[in-house]
């Protein structure tokens, strides 16, 4: 009797003992990717069906777990645009329209596969907890839960190498696990001052089928900013950073 | 040998397996930031005007015109905008040239839309002098607290407008909790008879301030002009996002002592001063199949009544009747300068409603934007229509198809527009 009671005690312990564990990779992940307040650059490219591209790159800033921010260096027709993003506040400043619009994380400034939410990455712990660990060979698989339905996708299954704790895979899956798009990881590259990732993020998505959209990194930097840097008053003047 | 024909041969077919890395090259030259910059667009825009020859507006503007049934304008525009920036400061300008081939003749306009220093001594404080727009409210259409811009043009509000010459400032304080940021923006515009004539009275120095407040994740402003040039107002506006694809904001405008210029059918004028309040609110609201639905409500307090707009109408068939008859056209030119910045404002009655349905590149056609907005006067239930296309694929070029109706009865406000339907092809190239 106090066997089962053992085992019974044990398997209701492992659970929670597995997901605090899980969060912690994915605390490791978060920081292997990027330090938690930097500056990068990004081009993304959408490449359609019959090879045409198009390119955009963009300038962005991040502070600590909720303040991200980026603005558009080219092409000359999106030049100046800049995108805010406060927990899960997006605005949208448009030099022409003037003051900044909000927007949603399910929209895309880019067009293409990448949404908002995927080109105004937040860390991976302040949106999600990882309900689930499985470990395949050399890879860790962390099946991820939004803490909130306000983030874009309510779960995401991420492949983590056991090596360097860098994701190879995630697929972005709604609350009935449809697969919404897969994002590859690829090229790691060291980017100095230890920072060594994936200098590719590859995209593609069932909802536009035979489209890809890529966004490559360069330049990514430790950096401080002040709290100002993300406010709406501020995003005309972000190119003041660079 | 083999293997140097073999690798020649490998390039020459299959250059993409050789050079897998290199398909993406992020080159580093594009990201260098340069002291100064230069961009715009050039644009070509034609328009057909299908006239309506019985509504009022056509008499009194085209009374002495022979144009046909269908009017015909030719647009071309430049805007150019450059920048030079050196330490904590910058210099920036954009300037804006349009010339226009129409059923009236030749016209053309440079204007300066901007064109100002700001100096940064931090992230959260800068000073800006020269002209420049400051870009107040939340309203897509309609913004009727912005009380330091021109107007918008709800037919096409994303439209670059000229700024007014001021002084201003901006400070900005962040923080944690509820309240996530403050920022304040004084500013002070002249007005006199070189600089700013067209923002009010002339001979004053005005003061306007917005207070921006980021609490409990809405968006709140406070604002205020005063100073003479126009009368006292106070205005407000807020935004939030409900859902994360679900967005309401509003803006309420108080103004003071309010002086509204109408005429009667026979003719006298009147001014009437009171305290007028305006407000807007809206949503936007994206579904989950990507289709966009901006909706708005608009008051406008300065606007025109039924019986207000009627007798001006009223007025117009009488002048044009009695030009008809005797060539007198002394009637009409009272009405058009009564017109301008009166009843000539854009939607110059008392309540709208704006609404704009896009669909973002449905069958997976990228970069293609069909919508369709309706603005409704909601006083004389009458309408315009437009159905809009949108191609933007290949870069740096933007394609727009629109088209618009206009719909209504006799004496109202759609329905007595000089033209029936428009429709404007208009292609830009930024560079």
């Amino acid at each position: 009797m106090v066997k089962i009671l053992f085992v019974f005690m044990s398997l209701i312990l492992a659970v929670p003992a597995y997901a605090a564990d899980g969060n912690e990779l994915l605390e490791q992940v978060d920081r292997n990717l990027n330090p938690e307040s930097y500056e990068s650059y990004k081009k993304l490219i959408n490449i359609e069906p019959d090879g045409s591209r198009k390119e955009f790159v963009l300038f962005t800033v991040k502070k600590g777990k909720d303040k991200v921010a980026a603005m558009f260096i080219s092409p000359a027709s999106e030049k100046g645009r800049s995108t805010l993003r406060l927990d899960e506040n997006m605005w949208l400043y448009i030099p022409n329209v003037g003051k900044p619009i909000r927007i949603t994380s399910l929209q895309s400034v880019v067009g293409g596969v990448f949404n908002n939410a995927d080109i105004l990455r937040l860390d991976y712990t302040s949106e999600y907890n990882v309900e689930q660990v499985e470990e395949n060979g050399d890879e860790y698989l962390l099946h991820l839960k939004a803490k909130t339905n306000t983030v874009a996708y309510d779960k995401l299954k991420m492949w983590v190498n056991r090596d360097n704790m860098l994701p190879s895979k995630i697929e972005s899956l709604t609350e009935d696990l449809m697969l919404i798009k897969t994002l590859y990881f690829k090229e790691i590259k060291d980017f100095g001052g230890g920072i060594v990732r994936p200098s590719v993020i590859e995209t593609d998505s069932p909802l536009y089928k035979d489209y890809k959209s890529v966004m490559i990194f360069a330049k990514i930097k430790e950096k401080k900013f002040n709290d100002e840097v993300f406010t709406l008053t501020f995003m005309p003047n972000m190119d003041s950073l660079r | 040998m083999r293997l140097l024909i073999l690798f020649v041969f490998m390039i020459v077919l299959f250059p993409r397996l050789i050079f897998a890395e290199s398909e993406y090259i992020f080159d580093l030259d594009e990201i260098e930031k340069k002291p100064y910059s230069f961009g715009g667009y050039v644009e070509a825009r034609p328009v057909f005007l299908g006239f309506d020859k019985d509504a009022v507006l056509h008499k009194l503007k085209l009374y002495d015109q022979d144009e046909g049934d269908i009017g015909q304008e030719y647009n071309a525009a430049l805007q150019i905008d450059g920048s030079y920036e050196k330490g904590i400061a910058k210099l920036y300008t954009k300037i804006n040239a349009d010339i226009q081939q129409s059923y009236l003749g030749w016209s053309d306009k440079t204007s300066i839309f901007e064109g100002y220093l700001s100096v940064k001594p931090s992230s959260s404080f800068s000073i800006n002098v020269g002209k420049k727009t400051l870009k107040w409210g939340k309203g897509y259409a309609w913004t009727p607290a912005a009380f330091v811009d021109r107007t918008k043009n709800p037919d096409d509000p994303e439209l670059a407008l000229e700024g007014f010459i001021s002084l201003s400032a901006d400070y900005i304080k962040s923080f944690s909790g509820p309240l996530k940021t403050v920022s304040f923006t004084p500013a002070v515009i002249p007005v006199y008879d070189d600089i700013n004539d067209d923002f009010g009275e002339t001979d004053h120095v005005n003061f306007a301030g917005k207070l921006y407040l980021l609490l409990y994740d809405t968006d709140i402003d406070f604002m205020v002009l005063a100073g003479g040039s126009k009368t006292t107002r106070f205005g407000f506006d807020f935004s939030r996002n409900i859902t994360t694809n679900f967005e309401i904001h509003g803006e309420f405008a108080f103004i003071n002592n309010f002086e509204k210029k109408f005429i009667n059918s026979a003719g006298d004028t009147f001014i009437k001063e009171y305290d007028a309040n305006s407000y807007l609110f809206g949503i936007r609201y994206l579904t989950k199949l990507d289709t966009t639905f901006i909706v708005e409500y608009y008051h406008n307090g300065t606007g025109f009544n039924d019986g207000e707009i009627e007798d001006y109408f009223s007025f117009i068939n009488t002048a044009y009747a009695a030009y008809a008859s005797s060539g007198n056209d002394s009637g009409l030119r009272k009405a058009l300068n009564l017109t301008e910045g009166n009843y000539g404002r854009i939607n110059p009655m008392k309540d709208y409603l704006y609404a704009r349905v896009s669909q973002k590149e449905p069958f997976n056609i990228l970069y293609f934007t069909p919508s369709l907005t309706g603005i409704f006067n909601v006083n004389d239930k009458s309408f315009s229509l437009s159905p809009e296309f949108l191609y933007t694929g290949i870069t740096n070029l933007e394609l727009r198809l629109k088209t618009s109706f206009l719909i209504g009865e006799s004496d109202s406000e759609y329905g007595e527009k000089q033209n029936d339907y428009r429709a404007e092809f208009r292609v830009r190239y930024y560079f």
